[in-house]
């Protein structure tokens, strides 16, 4: 009896020492390692359970409604419209968690980082139990702040909800351009999880809400797991990139170098800091 | 009877560690503490130049690059249109990523999360934002796309035999180009056949001071270059991580080969003296 006390309090000892105080216990945390995609046949839009463009019937208010219509309208001539991204500015909040290339998330205790290719966007999720600070500079991906939660009671946690605020601008929810509010106050929750039938689905319901937003709007994002042997690849906009923005002109770069007009009878740039000499030379004769 | 004793702890031992979840569990104690925000080391007094390659040089001539004849000619020409006026080589100047190795100079701060099949170093600098160094024991693969960062395999080592990793080695290839050592231009090798040997390691004497002791071998070089770069680990405990867009407010712009600025009016200008405008001719209407 005694010498089964010495092997329990020896046992106990040992095991306590050799888990170490700087262990960071994975098993309390979901397996989301790996490289996370959107489903095969889901396309880019914010809500993936309708059709892009129109067919997303986004709850904007009127004033908003007539923005985005306007931007559609710039779009089917050619112009970028309200989607900033052209000119590679990131995604943004919430719009980067359409994850148009791939995602990985890694979770250690005080911050859950998220990495998407697309744009090489970077996500910091706090949750070492901090609140939102009262001065910071706003961000195309915003401050979040996010806590983990144990649905099931089984002490292992299942949840991440995350609210993300201190958001900057311009962004749009998707490339149809629907429009965030120029405030800048957006405010976006989320609650990832994974699927419990399958544990390579995750989802991220998403709620937007925005002074754009008649009402906040609620989706559900699906990722999958890939499962083949990963290949991560970098994806800068600025290489190739043909949009160049002069002034609040959009204009293409054609595959000869030489500028090219967006849209229909688009006015060329005004030359008008160039030298009388340089441009006889060149511009006005070649035009 | 001390025999049974010893059996028991022994079992009971591994009972606890398996019901604990002690498999899964990652011992930070083992690997060295990298945590928190990492900046430049200041640079040594009269070393001038924004983010010389040898940070104890400064930029440009001073750094005395072991470059080949043929790429010192390129780099000239770097120089001379930067005194121009023009970007010169330097990628960032498109909105390009540095890539490796002018990334590790870190332009703008540094984080690196280790766990024991990846080291992920963020540096939120351009297109950069993280690298991942593989350091689950696998071997090059036979195919990798090309990157600005390169693909990186490393391996943790306990030089000093306490127990406890204190150096990463690292091995990068498999690059794409354009990439230059320092934003003077000074170009790498078209081939893009670079190699890079770094070992990341902490200060013996000052926990808070980081280095990455870089050999880089390159055909642009005429033997390997080797600089030791050195991070400061910041106090701040939650410090301020920003956002580097370069394409916002980006006044510089490239229309095929060349390049102009956009002016505060919003209107094109030379960034050279009598350079000629853009070529207009897919314009119908005239320039306003």
């Amino acid at each position: 009896m005694r010498g089964s006390i010495a092997a329990i309090t020896l046992a106990t000892v040992l095991a306590l020492f050799m888990g170490s105080a700087g262990a960071h216990d994975e098993s309390k945390y979901p397996d989301w390692a790996g490289q996370w995609r959107r489903p095969p046949g889901i396309a880019n839009q914010f809500d993936t359970s309708k059709p892009p463009r129109e067919g997303q019937k986004p709850p904007l208010t009127a004033e908003y409604q007539a923005i985005w219509e306007a931007n559609l309208k710039d779009q089917a001539a050619g112009g970028q419209g309200t989607d900033p991204t052209y000119i590679c500015i990131p995604d943004g909040m919430p719009r980067a968690m359409n994850v148009i290339f791939p995602m990985e998330i890694i979770i250690m205790p005080k911050t859950t980082y998220i990495l998407i290719e697309y744009l090489s966007m970077l996500r910091r999720v706090y949750t070492d139990g901090r609140s939102f600070p009262e001065d910071f500079e706003p961000s195309f991906m915003g401050y979040s702040v996010g806590k983990w939660v144990d649905k099931d009671g089984d002490g292992r946690y299942d949840e991440l909800e995350i609210e993300t605020r201190l958001l900057k601008n311009p962004r749009a929810f998707d490339a149809s351009g629907i429009p965030l509010h120029e405030d800048g106050k957006t405010v976006v929750k989320e609650r990832i999880y994974q699927d419990k039938a399958d544990p390579n689905v995750l989802y991220d319901e998403i709620t937007t809400i925005d002074s754009a937003l008649a009402q906040p709007w609620v989706v559900t994002k699906k990722y999958v797991r890939e499962l083949r042997p990963l290949i991560w690849f970098e994806s800068i906009c600025s290489e190739g990139n043909q949009h160049v923005r002069i002034g609040k002109e959009n204009y293409m770069v054609g595959a000869d170098g030489l500028l090219m007009p967006a849209k229909k009878n688009q006015l060329p740039p005004d030359l008008r800091h160039f030298s009388a000499e340089a441009t006889g030379a060149t511009g006005e004769a070649k035009r | 009877m001390l025999n049974r004793i010893l059996i028991s702890v022994m079992t009971l031992t591994a009972a606890l560690l398996m019901s604990v979840g002690v498999a899964a569990a990652f011992d930070d104690a083992q690997y060295p503490n990298l945590k928190g925000q990492w900046i430049r080391e200041r640079a040594p007094a009269g070393v001038t130049g924004q983010g010389p390659f040898d940070p104890t040089k400064s930029w440009g001539h001073a750094q005395q690059a072991p470059l080949t004849p043929e790429y010192k000619a390129k780099f000239e020409e770097s120089l001379a249109d930067q005194a121009e006026g023009g970007p010169g080589f330097w990628p960032g100047a498109r909105c390009l990523p540095p890539g490796m190795p002018a990334m590790m100079t870190n332009f703008r701060p540094m984080e690196i999360i280790v766990k024991p099949e990846t080291t992920w170093i963020l540096i939120d600098h351009i297109h950069e934002t993280h690298r991942r160094i593989f350091t689950d024991g696998r071997r090059w693969p036979e195919w990798v796309e090309p990157t600005f960062d390169g693909y990186s395999i490393g391996q943790w080592i306990d030089t000093d035999g306490d127990g406890r990793y204190d150096v990463l080695e690292v091995e990068t290839r498999h690059f794409k180009g354009p990439r230059t050592f320092e934003p003077s231009g000074m170009p790498l090798h078209d081939d893009n056949k670079t190699v890079i040997k770094e070992r990341i390691y902490l200060d013996k004497a000052d926990p808070n001071l980081l280095h990455d002791e870089m050999t880089v071998v390159d055909s642009a070089l005429t033997k390997p270059w080797s600089v030791d770069k050195k991070f400061r680990r910041v106090k701040e405990a939650r410090p301020y991580w920003p956002e580097d867009i370069c394409a916002e407010g980006q006044a510089m712009i490239h229309v095929g080969k060349e390049t102009y600025w956009v002016a505060g009016d919003g209107h094109l200008m030379p960034v050279k003296k009598g350079q000629a405008p853009p070529d207009l001719r897919y314009f119908k209407q005239p320039p306003k």
